[in-house]
């Protein structure tokens, strides 16, 4: 069976006054149906934008997608026409944006915009629509929902407004969901709720999920594979089990080691990853990582490594790793 | 655990929209009623004028002439010995009318116009503001002049060249107001849910930007008042011996020295209208920023 969502080689470039940023430099990826993966980076990697790319809501015209394929069910969505392209959005695909706090409307009802999905794609009347509301509310755990979903945004608190997002992506049952940082701004146990709230609810309708975020620890918990992005490239991927017990990459060891553990004495310092992320409008010849990793040879400074299996299942982008030696295995 | 629903009943009854919640915060809002009150008073009392004065506003009283007030006339009489009160009671007609109709044609094309240049930007936007920007050069009361040699001499013709020229300031606060809106988070979450261009500018975008908009919408009103008085003034506005407002002030500002009165009562109730308009107008804003909901 083809997967769900076939992401090709595509690359989204911002045209700025500076020059041309290449956010998101050749990505390729899949999610298979009933799915969950991950993508992890820190913040600038591109992340969000290559997930943006997929509901082709790039802010235009700076931003641009340039070239690449993104099949959803064996269609193209980059060939679509935009009125085709509005009917995936929010029926098909939706996300989950990032700060609950913004991307709620200030003057409508909560209800009004969880419904405002229903009425666009399954010709819902507002009281249907509204109906609908209330039950999802209920489903994502807020209480009285019956009389929340007339509340406005302001009069629900963080964690609760992230709930009323999840509520607006599942609206329509998409089969596809993109979670864009789904925890970055609640405490750690709205955070554990949230995911398996979301978690929970992909599994029951066989929903494929894309989680973007920056926090290690949620990644092993929920994803069944990781993605690390560094740049705007996909530097390494496998399970996620291999990805967090022998990182084939030095950047995903760097990420591994700048996370607390709680099985590590507590005086231990956290390992940053020294330096900046290398500059988009130019980046470097070869290894866009040379600048900050520890093991850098010669040929890093020469060619771009180009994702390739180092052992089953598990790729990385390393000229290091594909010869064969992983020292920062020893020392994460 | 899909919860059972039977009726859609209960949820039509407390039907909160938008604008059902602003009238019960705008009620409870004791400067806007106050000015919602005076407003609708002054409406009432221009329409029943006859009923509550039984002269005619253009009746001369050769006899009683530049009297002060008195109990025969309230608020005295002009040169050619004409009722003050009764004047300034159908001069409402014509002043209300020029307030609110300008307005009602300044946010039909306005708004619209505003809102499409902002939501599509690139060179739609570049075109409709270019234009405004032309209009805008030119001092407003030139274009009326010329409107109103091209229109011809009616009243309604005074409401519509006020309201053609009029346009363009709200076009462009609307066009502000959207393009700094539209980079918001929660369009893109519209978006995102496959909201179409025309829905997301009237249902999210317009609703956020309407505070400014009432606001100057509410400023607008006495300013167009004011214009028809110039206009009045050099002979172009309301063809005597129609009163208006304007006209009265611009009568009694010729003898500001020896019959003072004449300019007050006209000039008072000028004041009172714009005072009690932007006490509504103040209301409204409140009334419509759902964070005030109580």
């Amino acid at each position: 069976m083809t997967p769900l969502l076939q992401v090709r080689n595509i690359k989204t470039y911002f045209h700025t006054q500076d020059g041309v940023v290449k956010a998101v430099d050749g990505v390729s990826y899949d999610v298979e149906r009933g799915e969950t993966i991950a993508l992890v980076g820190e913040s600038g990697c591109g992340k969000t934008v290559s997930a943006l790319s997929i509901l082709r809501l790039v802010a235009e015209p700076a931003g641009k997608i340039m070239s690449g394929e993104i099949l959803f069910d064996k269609v193209d969505l980059l060939k679509l026409s935009d009125e085709e392209m509005r009917k995936m959005r929010g029926a098909k695909i939706s996300i989950i944006f990032q700060e609950p706090l913004t991307s709620l409307n200030p003057v409508l009802t909560i209800g009004r915009q969880i419904s405002e999905g229903l009425e666009f794609h399954k010709n819902m009347s507002v009281p249907e629509g509204m109906q609908e509301a209330t039950r999802l509310l209920k489903l994502v755990g807020i209480p009285h929902p019956e009389r929340r979903v007339y509340d406005y945004p302001h009069q629900f608190s963080g964690g609760m407004r992230q709930r009323a997002m999840i509520a607006i992506a599942i609206a329509c049952q998409p089969q596809l969901i993109i979670a864009d940082e789904p925890t970055t701004v609640v405490d750690v146990t709205i955070q554990a709720q949230l995911l398996e709230l979301i978690k929970n609810i992909t599994k029951e309708h066989n929903t494929s999920l894309i989680l973007i975020t920056h926090n290690l620890g949620i990644v092993a918990r929920y994803a069944k594979r990781v993605f690390v992005m560094y740049a705007g490239n996909i530097v390494e991927y496998g399970s996620a089990m291999d990805v967090y017990h022998s990182p084939c990459h030095p950047y995903t060891a760097g990420l591994l080691a700048s996370v607390p553990r709680l099985d590590e004495p507590r005086k231990t310092r956290l390992q940053p990853i020294e330096g900046q992320p290398p500059d988009l409008i130019a980046p470097p010849m070869g290894c866009s990582f040379q600048d900050r990793c520890g093991y850098c040879i010669g040929e890093c400074q020469k060619e771009t490594p180009h994702l390739s299996e180092v052992t089953p299942n598990h790729y990385a982008a390393c000229c290091v790793s594909q010869k064969g030696s992983r020292q920062w295995q020893k020392s994460s | 655990m899909a919860i059972a629903i039977k009726s859609t009943k209960a949820f039509e009854r407390p039907h909160h929209s938008l604008w059902g919640d602003a009238i019960v915060r705008l009620r409870r809002n004791y400067f806007a009623m106050i000015g919602l009150g005076f407003i609708v008073l002054l409406a009432i009392a221009a329409i029943c004028a006859p009923l509550i004065t039984h002269y005619g506003f253009a009746d001369q009283h050769l006899t009683e002439i530049l009297q002060g007030p008195s109990w025969k006339h309230w608020m005295g009489t002009d040169q050619l010995g004409r009722d003050t009160f009764a004047r300034l009671l159908y001069g409402a007609r014509t002043s209300l009318a020029v307030g609110i109709f300008t307005q009602f044609i300044v946010i039909c094309i306005g708004l619209p116009v505003g809102a499409s240049a902002g939501y599509m930007g690139g060179r739609v936007d570049n075109y409709i503001m270019r234009f405004v920007d032309i209009m805008y050069a030119f001092p407003d009361i030139l274009l009326i002049i010329l409107l109103r040699s091209v229109l011809g001499g009616s009243i309604y013709m005074l409401f519509l060249a006020i309201g053609l020229v009029g346009w363009v300031n709200i076009a462009r606060l609307v066009r502000g107001q959207i393009m700094s809106l539209k980079s918001r988070d929660y369009i893109s979450a519209a978006k995102a849910m496959g909201g179409m261009g025309r829905y997301i500018t009237w249902r999210h975008l317009l609703p956020n930007s309407l505070g400014p908009i009432i606001v100057s919408v509410t400023f607008n009103v006495p300013r167009a008042i004011f214009t028809e008085a110039a206009l009045s003034y050099i002979g172009i506005g309301v063809k005597p011996p129609t009163p208006s407002w304007g006209a009265m002030i611009q009568d009694g500002f010729n003898l500001i020295f020896s019959k003072p009165y004449m300019l007050l009562f006209p000039a008072i109730a000028l004041a009172l209208l714009m005072l009690a308009f932007t006490f509504l107008g103040d209301g409204l804003r409140d009334a419509l920023d759902p964070k005030l909901r109580r």
